[in-house]
């Protein structure tokens, strides 16, 4: 958690996308940014990039109120994903409430996936983050291409980790959604268990998902009513 | 500015710390906006904070029926502050293009500087912690680098000096393969002329017994000679035979013969002990010796070796046991010894002395010779380094000896100054580990 004032009712919560080079962390922001209601959010901000590539992070944030007055603010980055910028990766990481780790489903990319998965084990552990206990979801990218790892051969993997595992294709704009969802509810668990966001605040698991993955075509239906952009 | 400072490197950076909106933007930025605002025709212009709290004000709100446009200022998309412009009621429309016109330059910077910021805070954040990972890795890097670079210098002196200890290993080994050799042979030679040397001194003994009897008998004729009843022609006669016999001279002479006979067994004797106790062949590797003794016992197997004229002057005081071979230590005083006897032929001044120091015995060897030249000094106790004519030495002498005492942990030292001799001192821990 970034930060956390009781007197300004005032959260920051941070949910960082991490994985390997090239597996479509941003295309994920990106993805989210064009998908998702405007209300409730800001803008995808992308920090200098080179050749498209992240060398700092992308940030996406979002906004929700519980109906306590609670302003919830929840920044969602990408990590850079080249081996070479490991100082940025645990920079972003720092008081991570959350993580979506994006694997590139391609068979040629299997030992990156691995290798960015345990040096994001080793990063959590330099930042003081506990993998057994932060929320932690997997994506796998790309599922749109050929010469991919079956879905089969995925679940066989990391069924037994309880993690859960998305296939998706940020290109194609499926399966980004749903990832966020399913990262946003871990997080929401994680944060309620000791700061009790449906006892103290009234916010419960499905309002707080909801307000975060809402279309634009759902939105009639829900105004948000604080001072959020638009 | 010290206090900034300080903070600046207590508190770590996070990738997302939430920023005011004074953070990010400057009097410098803002105040040109605001005041072209009130330029172009309102009267006031005001950014405020989230809790209405003025940060930058520019003209006055104007009297009478005037007209405000509130803008919301957004930073990461959250509103965090309003601005608020005011003027005359009838320029709404131009105030309200205006507001938009400054909201959205108050946006760019805003944008601008915050992308700026956390490029250059991720950036240096960054930079920081390579650098400082980077004095790591060189910090290692010069620790090992230095190690090897000591080990490169120094391995090819260890090399040499391994090759030198295994020389005198070598070299003392052989030595001690021949000491081996000269003390069985000194003590089968030993052994063989005990026997004959024991019935020579006891058969001498004998015929000392024998010929005083026969001198006995001769003295009873010789008084007989004397009695009346002996006719003188016969008196006559043995006198005339004695004389021609010399038997004065011969009976006088018969015991010192015996007598030396009997000094020479003796001396044989005595010699073929030394020579036996010098090669120690009748002891085990190890033994308990006074080292007085020994060097004694050296002195006298190298009796037909000191050349006359020679003064040997000994200052010996009593010496605890020193637990050795003795046949090596034996030989150490031989070498060093005949080292001074050929270091001067005629009048030749040995000094020996032996005290007992700190449980160190210290033996010293000194002589009046030529003294060793300086440049050779430290060379000396190397291996088949020689003065020597070619045949005549070894070069092996000091080094066996060297090997021997430090063997012992003990240490072998020489002074020495030109035409005024040399000293050999040795000291010999009595408790060795």
């Amino acid at each position: 958690m970034i930060e956390y004032d009781e007197l300004e009712k005032r959260m920051v919560l941070k949910l960082v996308y991490y994985g390997p080079a090239l597996s479509g962390k941003t295309t994920n922001l990106l993805r989210l940014h064009d998908l998702l209601e405007r209300k409730g959010r800001g803008d995808l901000m992308v920090l200098d990039t080179k050749d498209d590539r992240t060398i700092f992070f992308d940030l996406l944030p979002f906004f929700l109120v519980a109906p306590s007055g609670l302003k919830i603010k929840l920044k969602v980055y990408t990590v850079p994903g080249q081996v070479r910028h490991d100082s940025t990766r645990k920079a972003v990481l720092q008081r991570a409430d959350g993580v979506a780790f994006i694997a590139d489903s391609q068979l040629s990319e299997a030992s990156n996936n691995f290798e960015s998965f345990s040096n994001l084990e080793k990063n959590l552990a330099i930042v003081g983050l506990d993998i057994e206990e932060i929320p932690l979801v997997i994506q796998f990218n790309k599922r749109d291409l050929p010469d991919i790892i079956p879905e089969e051969d995925i679940k066989r993997v990391w069924g037994p980790s309880g993690m859960p595992v998305l296939m998706a294709s940020a290109l194609e704009g499926w399966g980004v959604i749903e990832t966020f969802r399913n990262l946003a509810e871990l997080a929401y668990q994680h944060i309620d268990k000791r700061y009790e966001l449906k006892e103290n605040h009234g916010l419960d698991k499905e309002t707080f998902v909801l307000k975060l993955t809402r279309r634009p075509d759902e939105a009639g239906n829900n105004t948000v009513k604080n001072s959020i952009r638009t | 500015m010290e206090k900034k400072q300080k903070r600046a490197e207590n508190i770590e950076y996070i990738v997302g710390a939430e920023k005011k909106i004074q953070d990010i933007i400057t009097d410098a930025e803002v105040m040109p906006i605001l005041k072209g605002a009130v330029k172009a025709g309102a009267s006031s212009a005001i950014i405020a904070d989230a809790q209405n709290k003025n940060l930058w004000t520019c003209g006055s709100h104007p009297e009478g029926s005037f007209f405000t446009e509130t803008l919301p200022v957004y930073l990461e998309g959250e509103a965090v502050g309003k601005l608020e412009v005011a003027g005359d009621s009838k320029d709404r429309e131009y105030l309200r293009g205006l507001s938009g016109l400054l909201i959205d330059t108050i946006h760019m910077i805003l944008h601008t500087n915050l992308k700026r910021m956390l490029t250059t805070e991720t950036h240096t954040t960054v930079v920081n912690k390579s650098y400082e990972e980077l004095l790591e890795i060189n910090r290692k890097l010069s620790i090992s680098e230095s190690r090897y670079r000591e080990l490169a210098e120094n391995l090819e002196k260890k090399v040499q000096e391994r090759t030198e200890e295994l020389r005198r290993a070598h070299a003392g080994m052989l030595q001690q393969e021949k000491m081996a050799a000269i003390g069985q042979l000194a003590a089968g030679v030993a052994h063989e002329i005990n026997n004959p040397l024991g019935f020579i001194s006891s058969n001498i003994n004998t015929f000392s017994k024998y010929v005083s009897r026969l001198k006995d008998m001769v003295a009873f004729y010789n008084a007989s000679l004397g009695d009346s009843r002996v006719p003188e022609s016969v008196r006559k006669s043995s006198r005339q035979k004695w004389d021609a016999l010399k038997l004065d001279f011969i009976s006088s002479d018969i015991e010192e013969l015996i007598k030396q006979s009997l000094e020479g067994a003796e001396r044989v004797k005595k010699i073929v002990s030394d020579l036996k106790g010098f090669s120690h062949i009748d002891e085990g590797t190890e033994a308990v010796i006074d080292i007085n003794t020994e060097i004694d016992r050296t002195l006298n197997v190298l009796t037909h070796e000191i050349p006359e004229g020679t003064e040997i002057i000994k200052d010996y005081h009593p010496l605890p046991g020193f637990k050795c071979n003795p046949a090596l230590l034996c030989q150490v005083f031989l070498n060093i010894i005949l080292n001074a006897i050929q270091a001067k032929k005629l009048t030749l001044k040995l000094f020996i002395s032996t005290g007992y120091n700190n449980s160190r015995i210290v033996i010293r060897f000194s002589d009046n010779g030529r003294g060793i030249p300086e440049e050779i000094r430290s060379r000396i106790f190397e291996p088949f380094y020689t003065t020597k004519d070619v045949g005549k030495g070894t070069g092996m002498g000091l080094t066996a000896a060297y090997e021997t005492i430090t063997g012992y942990g003990g240490t072998i030292e020489v002074e020495s100054r030109t035409e005024e001799g040399a000293t050999f001192t040795i000291t010999l821990p009595v408790k060795r580990e």
